[in-house]
């Protein structure tokens, strides 16, 4: 028998980006609150500037637990999924915000009525043949306000480009209208970026700096960014990198109505005989553990949450808990990020001290924000030019078909040029399809015997068409910065493991094709929610963090304002 | 909630005093990894890393740990073709990375030690049946050619014996070449920064300025020659 | 098709079709290559291949069309890449005075040409690397090796490194005549593995001597 814990009014699963948010609204709203964390508590001094360990081995992903549970990948139903490649999922007090980039964008207004908007301005033929998508059950100005809670408590820089329909084309002039300016100014520019910036200005495009998870200026007493060159896959050693364990969770520990348990490797939720959830069963090391609540918020990884949700099948709940309508695990998605597009330039570029965060963006060629009439797609990217460069990755740079990559004319190669390659992140829409899906695979299993989710997915024509568009358009922009050549990645098609995985627990007004409702909570489990991006129904032309974590405060918020009818 | 706080903070202290009575920390800026918890025997859930104060104390050591005295000649001669030492500067085997691949072979890079004796073996042999010599008797232009033929694949279909393509192998010991090379020289390569200098990186800094940034961007900042860990 | 019956030709081939009509409209003209070392329909030696030093063939040509200023080869295997031909060697800017190519062309572009092809470049074949990579086609398979000399009416002084679609835009228009040879390769197997000759593994790897998880 599992040892069983004290009654919380709410246990979260999983202390991440988004179970982290979600406990400060909870605890001090004077909830007992309970977070069971897969990971251990790590600090500052955990992290060091050091390339072999962060980027090399991955230091982030490489805990057993996390390597064991790595979801299986194939791209269609008829091929055998396997377990390719890493798992970017990172077990800790404050997960993967740790580690992430930190880029924290909001949706765009399109992107919340994808299907509405489409049909009104070309006619509903465009929806792609096999699309599941379907309009948020919310637009942008109803998460306008827990964007700008969430921008305030954890901390965002950046730059406004619509403060109340006033636009500003020093930010993203095609950013919903926001409620005010961001309490940190952005992340500064090199002098390569402020090039590239030109460059986008003479194309007549807008450029302007990212948002970011990143103080850049003392902030609720941690310093801002000292820019050491290895935030990508590291951890912040002057925590000027918001991750929710330096900023929401101790604020809510402060209420003290939280305790966070780590080690707790959390393995089904509980249903009593009404289909209500009870509590989460977990374990560290051989122990067994039950922590009874009255509501249970889900806040794993997108693959995890599924994945727990299947794995806690009950007599309610046959095929999966909250899958009586054979939704868990559909309407799955991740950004196309793939189909890059790098430049070498004639001169220094000065970027070994930057972050992935630190870029310029170009926001022209994003969602609805150009004219699809006579394009054979709907939807588009964001352009991102970014410093992020460190010894090894340079030295390992392409060559730009002028050589070997190794040798004495690599040498000669490489000692001109090692600072002078820059890559592009370009994040494309991707729809949900109906044969994208999460499922159990039936063979591989984690260190407690357990299936591992499996991937079956693939981008399609309109993914394929946007990211061949946008290479077009990155080209473009690097010609007009001077590049003197440009290499484009490869347009792919595999939809593998990735940071960005959307889908899976799809909210929405309708339980026939949705599992959470308006508010983040179970259509047919009422007292249980979910949190993340599994929730997000479009993946929109950027990083789903903020928004996922937006979302996260909403639906407490929700659920400290309908307390009695939730709780029962 | 507090009493993991407090528990996390002692063992931080612990390590940190056994760590300087092991005269590995001393003023350092950044500690090498955590390892909070492992007194209850959480391993499972920590990260598998390699020990950097391993490695320290390993690269005193000259003699190789995990290769074969004939496997460390024909990779040092591999090595040395792959960045050679020229008019550019010391290459790969000045680096250390024979050393350092040696070690590690022992350590975080474990699971390819089979890939390595195989693959060193079939490169052997491959030299001797197409240019009739061993590869470390071959001239370096020959030695770069057999190498080409590595990479490209074309080595593979002689019967060497690689375990899979000959391109793989290749690129595995590229691979870690160029950690050895352009990594942190806690691990024992970039002997005397000589991977940092080829590319002329300025060095691990903890902080860089906007007027540090500034000088990057003229080309006055100079160079940092140090580990993160120092 | 065209290859398979240059192929009975022995010792040289000549092309009567060219691949891409000329800016005068006229068919390029054909002339004979052969080689002191190949020919059509034969075994390439061990020599220019992986199996051997991998030394680039010697090429030579003659009766090349009055007016020729530039030579160029490519080495094609149409039975492989995806799309084919898979590029094996690229070689331009060849004076058109050369009457051939010699065996061995450097692969490391510091080294100079030999004196009859200076200012030769090498483009970059389907590794994406500028030099010779001889045929190694998958185990038990026979392959044809297309090598054809393009003579050009004018003095191209393209950079090093294109691909085969950049030479043939490149030279798109200025092609007056055009020469193959095609032989073929096998792998040829290798003997037995001997044992080992190495010295005895370790039975078991060293510990490390300090282990900063026993803290």
């Amino acid at each position: 028998m599992p040892r069983r814990n004290s009654e919380a009014d709410v246990v979260i699963v999983g202390m991440g980006a988004a179970g982290g948010v979600a406990a400060l609204p909870l605890a001090r709203a004077g909830l007992r609150v309970v977070g069971l964390e897969a990971g251990t508590w790590l600090d500052r001094r955990d992290f060091v500037p050091d390339e072999i360990r962060n980027n090399v081995r991955d230091w982030p992903f490489i805990v057993k637990k996390t390597q064991q549970e790595r979801p299986t990948v194939r791209n269609n139903a008829s091929q055998t999924a396997s377990q390719v490649g890493g798992h970017p999922m990172m077990n800790a007090v404050g997960g993967t915000s740790i580690h992430y980039w930190a880029q924290s964008w909001r949706l765009n207004p399109w992107d919340f009525r994808v299907v509405s908007e489409t049909v009104r301005r070309y006619g509903g033929s465009r929806i792609p043949a096999g699309s599941t998508v379907e309009d948020w059950p919310l637009d942008y100005d109803e998460l306008e306000p827990f964007y700008d809670l969430v921008e305030r408590e954890v901390g965002i820089s950046g730059k406004a480009g619509n403060i109340r329909g006033e636009l500003d084309r020093r930010g993203n002039p095609f950013e919903g209208p926001r409620a005010r300016e961001y309490p940190m100014p952005p992340l500064r520019w090199t002098a390569f970026l402020e090039g590239m910036a030109d460059s986008a200005r003479s194309l007549g495009w807008n450029p302007f700096p990212g948002p970011a998870a990143i103080n850049t200026e003392i902030y609720e007493g941690r310093p801002g960014c000292v820019y050491h060159g290895h935030c990508n896959k590291g951890g912040c050693h002057v925590d000027a990198k918001s991750a929710t364990y330096v900023t929401t969770i101790p604020k809510a520990l402060e209420t003290g109505n939280l305790t966070v348990i780590p080690r707790a490797h959390v393995t089904t939720i509980e249903v009593d005989g009404d289909g209500r959830v009870t509590g989460a069963n977990y374990v560290i090391g051989n122990d067994e553990y039950f922590q009874p609540a009255k509501v249970v918020l889900l806040a794993g990884y997108t693959y995890e949450n599924v994945r727990m949700l299947l794995l806690s099948s009950s007599r309610a709940y046959p095929d999966g808990l909250s899958n009586n309508h054979g939704q868990v695990g559909r309407h799955y998605m991740s950004h196309h990020q793939g189909a890059g597009v790098s430049a070498l330039f004639p001169f220094d570029l000065s970027s070994w001290y930057g972050l992935p965060a630190q870029g310029v963006a170009v926001d022209e060629w994003a969602d609805d924000n150009f004219d699809h009439s006579n394009l054979p797609f709907i939807g588009g990217g964001n352009l991102w030019v970014y410093s992020d460069r460190r010894p090894i990755g340079a030295a390992n740079m392409s060559t730009y078909g002028r050589g070997p990559n190794w040798g004495s004319a690599w040498k000669s190669f490489i000692r001109e040029n090692a600072d002078r390659s820059v890559s592009s992140y370009i994040q494309k829409t991707t729809l949900p399809y109906e044969t994208n899906v999460l499922d159990l695979d039936p063979t591989a299993k984690d260190s407690l015997g357990l299936p591992v989710i499996r991937i079956t997915a693939s981008y399609r024509e309109n993914e394929l068409r946007i990211a061949a568009y946008l290479q077009d358009k990155m080209e473009q922009w690097y010609r007009e910065a001077g590049a003197v050549e440009v290499s484009r990645g490869g347009l792919g098609n595999t939809m593998g493991v990735t940071t960005h995985a959307y889908g899976g627990t799809r909210m929405g007004d309708d339980m026939e094709t949705n599992v959470v409702d308006r508010w983040g909570f179970s259509h047919e489990a009422g007292n249980l929610g979910v949190l993340g991006a599994s929730v997000m129904g479009t993946s929109g032309a950027r990083n789903p963090t903020l928004t996922a974590q937006a979302l996260s405060w909403r639906t407490a918020q929700h659920l400290v304002d309908a307390w009695g009818e939730i709780a029962g | 909630m507090a009493d993991d706080k407090s528990e996390k903070k002692i063992s931080k202290i612990s390590r940190r005093e056994l760590l300087r009575s092991a005269g590995l920390a001393g003023a350092a800026a950044f500690l090498p990894a955590g390892v909070h918890g492992l007194a209850e025997g959480e391993g499972e859930i920590l990260p598998d890393e390699i020990s950097t104060a391993t490695a320290k104390q390993a690269s005193r050591s000259a003699l190789p740990q995990n290769l074969t005295a004939e496997e460390t000649e024909i990779l040092d001669a591999m090595v040395a073709r792959l960045i050679p030492d020229d008019e550019h500067g010391p290459g790969a085997r000045e680096a250390g990375a024979v050393g350092y691949i040696d070690r590690e072979l022992g350590g975080a890079l474990s699971s390819s030690r089979e890939a390595y004796r195989a693959g060193l073996l079939a490169l052997d042999r491959y030299s001797e049946y197409s240019r009739e010599a061993r590869f470390v008797a071959l001239t370096e232009k020959d030695q770069d050619s057999v190498l080409f033929d590595l990479q490209t694949g074309g080595a593979t279909g002689a019967g060497a014996g690689f375990l899979g393509s000959s391109a793989a192998f290749f690129n595995m010991v590229r691979g870690h070449t160029w950690e050895a090379t352009f990594g942190d020289p806690i691990y024992g390569g970039n002997k005397d920064f000589v991977g940092w200098d080829l590319i002329r990186y300025p060095g691990p800094r903890s902080a860089v300025s906007p007027d540090d940034q500034r000088r990057l961007e003229q080309g006055e900042l100079e160079p940092l020659r140090r580990s993160a860990y120092d | 098709m065209r290859i398979s019956s240059l192929a009975g030709l022995i010792g040289a081939s000549i092309a009567l079709v060219a691949p891409s009509s000329d800016a005068l409209g006229q068919a390029p003209q054909g002339f004979i290559v052969r080689s002191p070392t190949m020919r059509t329909g034969e075994m390439i030696p061990r020599d220019y291949a992986p199996d051997g030093r991998n030394l680039s063939p010697p090429i030579t040509w003659e009766s090349l069309p009055a007016g020729t200023r530039q030579i160029a080869v490519i080495c094609q295997d149409h039975g492989a890449g995806n799309p084919p031909p898979w590029v094996h060697w690229i070689i331009y800017n060849i004076p058109g005075s050369a009457t051939g190519l010699p065996e061995g062309v450097p692969f490391d572009p510091t080294e100079p040409m030999p004196p009859g092809i200076a200012g030769a470049v090498q483009g970059n074949n389907s590794w994406g690397l500028p030099m010779y990579r001889g045929p190694a086609p998958p185990g038990g398979s026979l392959h044809h090796y297309h090598f054809v000399v393009y003579a050009l009416d004018t003095e191209l002084n393209l950079p090093p490194g294109l691909d085969r679609a950049q030479l043939l835009e490149a030279i798109d228009g200025h092609v007056i005549g055009q020469g193959d040879l095609m032989p073929i390769y096998e792998r040829i197997p290798m003997p037995e593995p001997r044992e080992w000759q190495g010295g005895p593994l370790p039975e078991v790897w060293p510990e490390p001597e300090f282990d900063p998880f026993d803290l």
